[in-house]
């Protein structure tokens, strides 16, 4: 059973049946967690690098900011039965138009409020697909802790 | 592989936007023109006025007394909206099936296009713009030359993808080095085609070439941020992925800071929804 987190979303499960997918990613990073060991992911859609920039916006929806996002999902997936020890996590997107540079480059500043979060937490990237102009979707199967990445324009990717 | 020539004549076999849409987009750029002379021209077309008021009636306005008059839709939704509707109606039915060469499926180019069309309108707003439902409709219809060329673009894929990646190319200066004609050179030509203004076909041709819009023009440089937003959010976003360039000139003539950007990034999520309504409640035959 395919379950799709849309943009600005999150979703965590430990249901056997679940894959977790996410489209269409841009600039925007998608985030997977996965503990083999309690059989329970997540997958976190944001689009942007800090709720400061609206504080009403990220309590309506704190799925659409990292510095909102990526504690929760952690949070849920600890609520589950998941440990940070035994979390493997999966990070794509972060795209940029040709380019385009420095505070405008969204896509970039979404990455790096992420290190920045995992660094503060001593949480490690276990994969990494990053940058570039290219378009990216990300599925991850609960039962297996599987994922596989698309890249525009090819097929879906185990990774 | 085709030539150019043949491609262009695959124009033919779209469906054109109506008159009374295309006459109507005229007279709204028109400061002289009435409502009431544009009541009657659109009463005049039954067809028009039976898909508008069936547009209305569904749970795009979410009203709940029933529209019964093009004036009454008017009263309601004001001018500029019931334009972008008609427009959107229209062209509806050329966005149907998925652009496989674009990695698009069924709906995705329109939704995109719908989505696209409605930043751009409020970006249009915030700069005080007048020419509210020709930017709408410029971003509405900027991709058509999509529709046509993903059959193209897929037998050539890999060769655009080396040009992309190995040579520093746009995705669409590769559709024109590969193919011979990229889609929105391709999308001028139905422009012109189903005769629309000079300007408004600039717009389509142009919407990747900001740098190239004249200097007290911004109707190209609002339709292009709205598709570079649109790009970041990565909605619409295909096989051609974001390799398209980018021109910080274009904020600056804009006055569009980063924080702008995000901010309007993050006030868009709401017109997702909008778009989901809008798609619908329009396209019917």
């Amino acid at each position: 059973m395919e379950v799709i987190i849309g943009v600005a979303d999150m979703k965590v499960s430990n249901d056997f049946e679940a894959v977790l997918i996410t489209y269409s990613l841009g600039s925007c990073i998608g985030l997977g967690i996965y503990d083999s060991v309690a059989k329970v992911g997540g997958l976190l859609h944001y689009m942007l690098p800090e709720s400061s920039l609206d504080s009403s916006k990220a309590k309506q929806n704190p799925f659409m900011f990292a510095d909102t996002g990526i504690p929760l999902l952690f949070k849920e997936a600890y609520k589950l039965g998941a440990k940070k020890h035994s979390i493997r996590t999966i990070v794509v997107g972060g795209s940029q138009i040709l380019d385009q540079k420095g505070f405008f480059n969204i896509g970039e500043r979404n990455f790096t409020a992420l290190r920045k979060i995992f660094w503060r937490n001593n949480v490690m990237i276990s994969y990494q697909h990053v940058g570039g102009n290219v378009n990216r979707t990300i599925k991850l199967e609960i039962k297996s802790g599987q994922t596989w990445l698309k890249i525009s324009g090819s097929e879906y990717q185990k990774i | 592989m085709k030539s150019v020539e043949n491609i262009i004549n695959e124009i033919e076999r779209l469906k054109p936007i109506s008159y009374t849409c295309n006459k109507i987009i005229e007279m709204t750029k028109n400061p002289d023109s009435s409502i009431n002379e544009l009541v009657d021209i659109i009463t005049y077309d039954q067809g028009a006025t039976a898909n508008i008021l069936r547009a209305c009636n569904s749970t795009y306005l979410g009203l709940s007394r029933k529209i019964t008059s093009i004036k009454h839709a008017i009263a309601f939704m004001g001018l500029d909206r019931l334009v972008n509707l008609i427009v959107v109606d229209s062209a509806a039915a050329n966005f149907r099936g998925g652009q496989t060469g674009y990695d698009l499926t069924e709906g995705e180019l329109w939704k995109y296009s719908v989505f696209s069309a409605l930043i751009a309108q409020n970006l249009a707003e915030k700069n005080q713009q007048k020419n509210i439902s020709f930017i709408f409709t410029s971003a509405l219809l900027k991709d058509i030359g999509k529709v046509i060329l993903h059959t193209y673009v897929n037998e050539s894929f890999n060769e655009i993808a080396f040009m992309v990646k190995e040579k520093g190319l746009t995705f669409i200066e590769a559709e024109k080095e590969v193919i011979g004609i990229d889609h929105a050179e391709l999308g001028a030509r139905v422009a012109a085609k189903w005769n629309f203004s000079p300007d408004m076909v600039n717009v389509i041709k142009n919407h990747h070439f900001p740098e190239l819009a004249p200097p007290d023009d911004l109707s190209i440089p609002v339709v292009y941020l709205a598709d570079s937003i649109c790009m970041m959010m990565g909605i619409g976003v295909g096989s051609d992925g974001l390799a398209y360039r980018y021109h910080q000139d274009i904020m600056d003539k804009l006055h569009f800071s980063n924080i702008d950007v995000q901010k309007t990034i993050a006030d868009s999520l709401e017109k997702l929804k909008d778009v989901e309504k809008l798609v619908n409640s329009t396209g019917g035959d």
